[in-house]
């Protein structure tokens, strides 16, 4: 999927991943994607209930193995 | 109008000083104001000499605790507070409490505001979550 940023919170656990993608959003421009990498079994739930919340759009999700990658759209 | 959050600590140990942390710079990362308010022994948590360990027994086992949440990027109990704080979490010592405990204003880590029981209930008339950690 094309991508604008990459942000590597492999290894990172709860709440991590998140507390740096909310800072990461901050250097994006509204339509952007981001690709979120992590690893934290937690993200699989928790990336998708913090696009809800903040209005953000996750627009793709894959697995590979431990591996979750997301697309988020910036609002 | 931006969405709020409370919280109530009333325990010191290091279980209970890295909850409202973790619930707190979430939803701080999820555009919610964030209010804490320490009580009791949870006072303690934010003055400048805070050193939380885990609850009897598990006393010993602090040290290995905070090992494996640096390798999982979450740092010492001061490192996690000052990123909170960065992230504009807002946390209130109790003036009672300070009282009872002999804590004093220039005791508390800068930024911790001193609060009574009117204005944390205010806060929290306002908030859609309020969470009790104790």
């Amino acid at each position: 999927m094309e991508k604008d940023a990459t942000l590597d919170a492999k290894g990172l656990m709860c709440p991590m991943p998140i507390v740096q993608l909310a800072k990461k959003i901050k250097e994006l421009k509204s339509g952007q994607v981001l690709e979120l990498l992590a690893d934290d079994v937690g993200a699989k739930e928790d990336v998708p209930a913090w696009c809800s919340r903040t209005g953000h759009q996750l627009v793709g999700t894959e697995e590979e193995g431990k591996l979750l990658r997301f697309y988020i759209r910036i609002k | 109008m931006t969405e709020k959050m409370c919280m109530v600590v009333s325990e010191g140990t290091f279980d209970k000083a890295m909850m409202p942390l973790i619930m707190g710079t979430t939803a701080a990362a999820t555009g919610t104001e964030v209010h804490v308010f320490y009580t009791f022994f949870g006072t303690k948590l934010v003055t400048k000499k805070a050193n939380p360990k885990l609850p009897g027994m598990w006393r010993l086992f602090t040290g290995m605790f905070v090992k494996k949440m640096k390798g999982v990027g979450i740092g010492n109990y001061n490192e996690f507070m000052k990123q909170a704080m960065d992230l504009g979490v807002n946390f209130y010592a109790c003036s009672t409490t300070m009282n009872l405990m002999g804590v004093k204003e220039s005791d508390l880590l800068p930024g911790v505001k001193v609060l009574g029981a009117a204005s944390f209930l205010k806060l929290a008339s306002e908030s859609k979550t309020t969470l009790f950690i104790g």
